[in-house]
């Protein structure tokens, strides 16, 4: 197998002196990391390597830890724009995750416009589950019909954050919110269940791009909000390789906790073994070797 | 499903979402969002620093930050404060006959008004009742049944008992303690149907205000709690000891099921550990597999599988040992164990005939455990 390619990109300037988002920035960093992870200087050309125009993309974000760290509107919205820009219909756009509450209270304002983008989640009424069981390995799931029948395509837009059971919460288990049942996959360190979620049809087959929002990084005792753990890194991180992506993840947040002294996360026992198992399952590369990793600053 | 149908689908069953007037859709989606959860403190969990508790209701001793639920999925930190979302939320409500559950020397004969919210502290791939237990607290449609309204039920219905039941009980623990304070203030029983995952401390609280409990021990290995429950063997046996210590009557369900814990060598080991460590009179029921869930590739239990096992407990001294889910067998019957006479014949979930007098063998006088009125 080749090496993995991920593109960390950094935003110099992205927050503003008060702490907010600097808005041009972040589209700046999208489309640098999209030229970069795509290999195309032309961002429209570099998108339709990945998506078709008939393409119904899901941009699944991680709200549940609510508006402190989770994905950021400013961050899916722009990824949205540029998707509409490169060619794909808006109405073919959806920005989701589980519950219509959990995004509000990350700052999303809910949209179901069928002729604009989306912006909405699971327990939307008429949306919901799948009633037929997805079972694969140990995985036994009602998948969100966002998922299975509104979705073509889908790009994993995850809060990248430490978490006490898996190690990191990144790409891959951004997908726990796809299910019904996320709360049975969580012993065991999450392992194997990350990998085997993501093995089944209805992600495997339709995810196509990995992006981490690390502009803010949880770094210790996630997966809840704890500010005095929270470190404004101001990276995004892009890759076609779920799991190189998780990985580089996981090595930025062991840096920042080497950088505030804290133990590894092998030393607390809760390494991401999720990792392991995915690349044994050939779903991408882990380990640093087998990953080049390509940065650059906005 | 084309993008058409969806939306189609979408706009039908959910009002005006086609219209984005800013407001007017926060307003359907607040009333889409609002699903019908309490906000009650649960109790039996340990609160930590920077807003994490730790829950002590079952052995997975869940550590959760803020928003985040336990395995059960129906108990939630908020803030640093944990709370139950299923507090008289029920999901399930019915009249059924004691006899389903199964308690065979428990009030033979009667109804119990049977009750379940959602969640479960396990995930056993043979679940019977997943579409309740199995998902989050939002997830099915519960309405709203505060303990007094229960038992309120129970007395219209003339139920002698309540069952806490179909999903597990030990996850809306403090509806089932409450309730069943309520249920003997009006003289009616509470029996709870269980796995018995639960830790000791809430356990000798619970075993205080429950008259009745069946414990399902799936099977006698820890691999098999390990792949196929999620759950661990130890604390059951553990907990299926404390009942027995208790005044609280006793029952337990073994689900066989073919080439998992079918194991003949195992059934003797396990009862074998019952006898020593329960005694040989409480009751075993070796009940039919059906293929159910995330288990489709396997057949029912064989018949001659269940006799087979059957015969193993008898002869290693257990008194009452039952065939479930096989309507009209003999072993659905309950015959003395000192002169084998019938002294209860059952057909399903029927009773047909008892044969007692005071609780005794009417033909031997041999006295018959159970709680019989």
């Amino acid at each position: 197998m080749n090496e993995a390619k991920v593109v960390v990109i950094r935003g110099n300037g992205v927050f503003t002196a008060g702490g907010d988002l600097n808005q041009p920035k972040i589209v700046a960093m999208i489309q640098r990391g999209l030229q970069l992870v795509t290999g195309s200087p032309d961002v429209k050309e570099g998108l339709g390597q990945i998506f078709s125009q008939n393409d119904r993309v899901g941009i699944k974000i991680n709200t549940i830890g609510g508006r402190k760290i989770s994905t950021r509107p400013e961050v899916s919205l722009s990824l949205a724009d540029l998707l509409v820009k490169s060619g794909l219909r808006e109405k073919n756009i959806i920005v989701w995750d589980r519950t219509n509450r959990e995004l509000k209270e990350a700052g999303y304002r809910l949209a179901s416009n069928s002729n604009g983008l989306k912006i909405m989640a699971t327990d939307t009424a008429g949306a919901g589950y799948e009633t037929e069981l997805v079972s694969h390995l140990n995985i036994g799931s009602l998948f969100s019909t966002i998922q299975t029948n509104f979705v073509t395509a889908s790009i994993s837009l995850a809060i990248l954050k430490d978490h006490g059971l898996a190690g990191v919460t990144a790409g891959m288990k951004n997908y726990y919110g796809t299910i019904h049942n996320p709360n049975k996959y969580h012993d065991s360190h999450c392992n194997p269940y990350v990998a085997e979620l993501f093995d089944t049809n209805p992600i495997k087959r339709k995810h196509r791009l990995s992006i981490l929002d690390g502009l803010i990084v949880q770094y210790h005792r996630g997966p809840s909000y704890h500010a005095q753990w929270a470190e404004p890194c101001g990276v995004l991180i892009f890759s076609r390789d779920p799991v190189a992506a998780d990985s580089v993840g996981w090595q930025l947040t062991e840096k920042l906790r080497a950088k505030k002294g804290l133990p590894s996360l092998k030393e607390e026992e809760r390494e991401p073994a999720y990792l392991l198992t995915a690349e044994k399952m050939g779903l991408g590369r882990a380990g640093a070797e087998k990953v080049q990793i390509t940065e650059d600053e906005v | 499903m084309e993008r058409r149908q969806f939306f189609k689908t979408l706009a039908g069953s959910s009002l005006l979402l086609s219209s984005n007037t800013g407001g007017f859709l926060e307003d359907l989606f607040a009333f889409q969002e609002t699903a019908n959860l309490s906000r009650v403190e649960a109790r039996h969990y340990k609160k930590l620093p920077d807003r994490e508790i730790e829950c002590q209701l079952c052995p997975r001793h869940c550590k959760l930050g803020d928003k985040e639920r336990g395995y059960c999925g129906v108990r939630e930190n908020i803030g640093g404060t944990y709370y139950t979302l299923v507090y008289g939320k029920a999901c399930a409500a019915n009249v059924d006959p004691i006899e389903k559950k199964p308690f065979f020397h428990f009030l033979p004969g009667t109804t119990a008004l049977s009750i379940a919210t959602a969640g479960c502290n396990v995930n056993c791939k043979f679940c019977q009742n997943w579409q309740i237990s199995q998902v989050r607290a939002e997830q099915v449609q519960p309405f709203d049944l505060p303990p007094q309204d229960v038992v309120a039920n129970a007395l219209k219905d003339y139920c002698p008992s309540i069952s806490y039941t179909y999903t597990e009980p030990i996850i809306f623990f403090e509806y089932m303690y409450d309730t069943s304070i309520e249920a003997h203030k009006k003289g009616i029983k509470n029996c709870v149907v269980t796995g018995g995952y639960i830790n000791q401390e809430p356990l000798l609280e619970l075993v205080k205000v429950v008259d009745a409990i069946k414990i399902d021990l799936k099977a006698f290995s820890q691999d098999f709690y390990a792949n196929y429950v999620r759950g661990e063997l130890q604390p059951v046996l553990e907990a299926i000891k404390t009942v027995h210590r208790s005044k609280v009557w006793l029952e337990l369900v073994y689900l066989v099921i073919p080439t998992l814990n079918d194991n003949t060598e195992e059934i003797k080991q396990m009862s074998q550990w019952l006898r020593a460590e329960i005694g040989p009179d409480v009751p075993l029921h070796f009940s039919r597999f059906h293929p159910m869930y995330l288990i489709q590739n396997l057949p029912p239990t064989p018949i001659s599988t269940l006799e087979k096992i059957r015969e193993i407990a008898l002869s290693e001294g257990l008194h009452y040992v039952y065939i479930g889910n096989v309507p009209g067998h003999k072993a659905e019957n309950t015959f003395c164990p000192r002169c084998q006479n019938m002294v209860i014949e059952r057909e399903g979930f029927q009773v047909k005939k008892i044969e007692l007098e005071g609780g005794n063998c009417k033909f031997c006088h041999n006295p018959i455990p159970g709680i019989w009125a």
